[in-house]
């Protein structure tokens, strides 16, 4: 990059990655706001990993068919996004399981999903048959902020806006079922069905969006500004409006403050969202607070 | 069989792989109040999960002789619901409805005032607005309570309620079932620890235990004696009844109820 070009003269470069970075920030920080309630932070951790496994199994299964995933077009059923999809939406299906098991604490479930996922992914691309891929896979497991590609920006937009219409009409079901699943089991409320559509919406979010910005920032937006939501205020929809507020700013100014500074962007957005804990942290150093 | 039963047991056997309990027979009908009394790990929660349909029965009939589910009303055990969560104490009430209101449905004006006015009713209609968790434990069993009747229950069911209250706040609580379930006509079923709220407030008195293998259903007058309560908890139990009041002591410690005001005191 030209040393001399200013941020605003270098639109034409970061305008999708900007564009992925609001959008994942938005989806993650709304997110977020169920993800830290129900304290399922590392689920999403679990899941960009299993979703990374997917991919990763896209390249192996594409190898017999002598097809490359960087070729420009690639059937659906070869297409490592399908694959991130299927395995994301299955690892959430199951990840759901925990809450209906009583002999294995939630914990280990989760922790077994990450680390057998990650594992996997290793053992996958140490295969010989697609080695001399390997190199190039870590952008496609878990992309980067700073070059998204523009069908990754439209998936990621799609996958937004159908999570949002559904959450429009179950959003209450959501937080009930969040707050109190037992009494809602024991009020004839499908619990079960409801939890599946929101791991479901979960997962699907979090394979698209680690695809299009990382799976760092991913998992940061899923947790921190939701987090440090819930330490200032105490009413839904302020949290709510709180949490993706911190979210897009520290997309936004991550992005900014990365470019101006060159830094690495994925983590000045994670650096930046962190912010957002510090005041009630202080707080609660000086036993203002409780966290 | 009354045509009215709401929920009806025939010989049914409850838990997870082998039976908790013997087979239970048992009828529960509009204007019942059925307290469920036991020790840790008796297998109450086993059979209150078996009634409300989370568990299946292992063997025997669970049926609705209504034709239908019951309209249930649940309050939970005090720690249940996480205080955490940023839910004002309306809020809570209001998801009382929602299983009226139904899955992807709005609520409407009516739902709202419905749940505005079940607070009141438990005398919270000021701290409508507050945060559910910076209420008090009892104040938010009131909330609990509230958002099981705005479910317009035909079946009331608590789960250890007042496990975390003082007397005074355990009395409370269940004086304001009592006078709202009874108002209603709802049924009563009540899991309990407390030998004097099940003296005080049920008609029916379940007593179980797992490791005696027992289980059986009576009047409170015929189920609370010296020999049953001895044979519940395998410790010897004294019960005496004077002035309507029903004196309990195990270990040393009294309890007293009488029509419905319990109260716990240590014995002189």
């Amino acid at each position: 990059m030209n040393e001399t070009i200013s941020f605003w003269d270098a639109a034409f470069l970061w305008k999708e990655p900007m564009a992925a970075a609001l959008l994942a920030a938005a989806l993650c920080g709304y997110l977020g706001v169920f993800v830290v309630l129900r304290r399922i932070a590392f689920v999403s951790a679990a899941l960009s990993q299993v979703s990374g496994l997917g991919i990763a199994v896209a390249f192996w299964v594409g190898s017999f068919f002598n097809v490359s995933p960087h070729q420009p077009s690639i059937p659906l059923y070869l297409e490592p996004l399908t694959y991130a999809l299927l395995f994301a939406a299955l690892a959430s299906l199951l990840l759901g399981v925990p809450g209906h098991v009583k002999r294995v604490s939630p914990e280990s479930l989760v922790a077994l999903g990450y680390v057998a996922a990650g594992g996997l992914v290793i053992l996958v691309l140490s295969s010989a048959r697609i080695a001399q891929e390997a190199h190039e896979v870590g952008d496609l497991l878990f992309g980067t902020a700073v070059a998204v590609k523009r069908e990754h920006l439209i998936t990621l937009a799609v996958v937004a806006a159908g999570v949002g219409v559904l959450h429009l009409f179950l959003f209450k079901d959501f937080m009930f079922t969040s707050f109190d699943p037992l009494s809602a089991r024991a009020m004839g409320f499908p619990v079960r069905g409801l939890d599946a559509a929101l791991h479901l919406s979960i997962g699907i979010s979090v394979a698209v969006a680690t695809r299009a910005i990382g799976a760092l920032p991913v998992f940061a937006f899923l947790v921190l500004p939701a987090g440090a939501a819930l330490l200032h205020v105490h009413r839904l929809r302020l949290v709510i409006v709180l949490s993706l507020a911190f979210a897009l700013v520290a997309a936004g100014l991550g992005y900014y403050l990365s470019f101006i500074w060159r830094l690495p962007t994925g983590p000045t957005m994670v650096a930046v969202a962190a912010v957002a804990w510090l005041p009630p942290l202080v707080r609660a150093l000086f036993g203002k607070t409780r966290l | 069989m009354s045509p009215t039963a709401l929920l009806k047991l025939e010989r049914v056997e409850i838990g997870f792989a082998e039976a908790l309990l013997p087979p239970i027979d048992l009828t529960i009908e509009p204007g019942d109040s059925l307290g469920i009394l036991g020790p840790n790990g008796a297998g109450k929660s086993t059979l209150l999960n078996t009634l409300l349909g989370l568990m299946a029965p292992l063997s025997g009939r669970l049926s609705f002789p209504s034709g239908r589910r019951p309209r249930i009303g649940y309050v939970p055990q005090a720690h249940r619901p996480d205080p955490a969560f940023p839910l004002s104490a309306f809020e809570v009430v209001l998801m009382g409805r929602y299983p009226q209101v139904g899955v992807g449905r709005f609520s409407t004006a009516r739902d709202k005032e419905l749940a505005r006015g079940q607070l009141d009713a438990v005398g919270l209609a000021d701290e409508s607005h507050r945060h559910f968790g910076s209420l008090s434990g009892g104040q938010r069993q009131r909330v609990m309570l509230a958002r099981a009747l705005v479910a317009d229950p035909e079946l009331l069911v608590l789960d250890e309620p007042t496990s975390e209250m003082d007397p005074a706040a355990e009395h409370a609580l269940l004086s304001l079932v009592s006078r709202l379930g009874t108002n209603r006509g709802a049924a009563i079923v009540f899991v309990t620890h407390e030998v004097s709220a099940a003296a005080g407030f049920a008609r029916t008195v379940a007593l179980a235990n797992r490791t005696q293998h027992y289980f059986e259903v009576g009047s409170p007058d015929a189920m609370l004696t010296h020999k049953k309560l001895s044979l519940l908890y395998g410790r010897s139990v004294g019960v005496q009844r004077e002035h309507g009041h029903t004196l309990v002591w195990i270990n040393g410690e009294v309890s007293d109820s009488e029509g419905g005001s319990p109260s716990t005191q240590e014995t002189p």
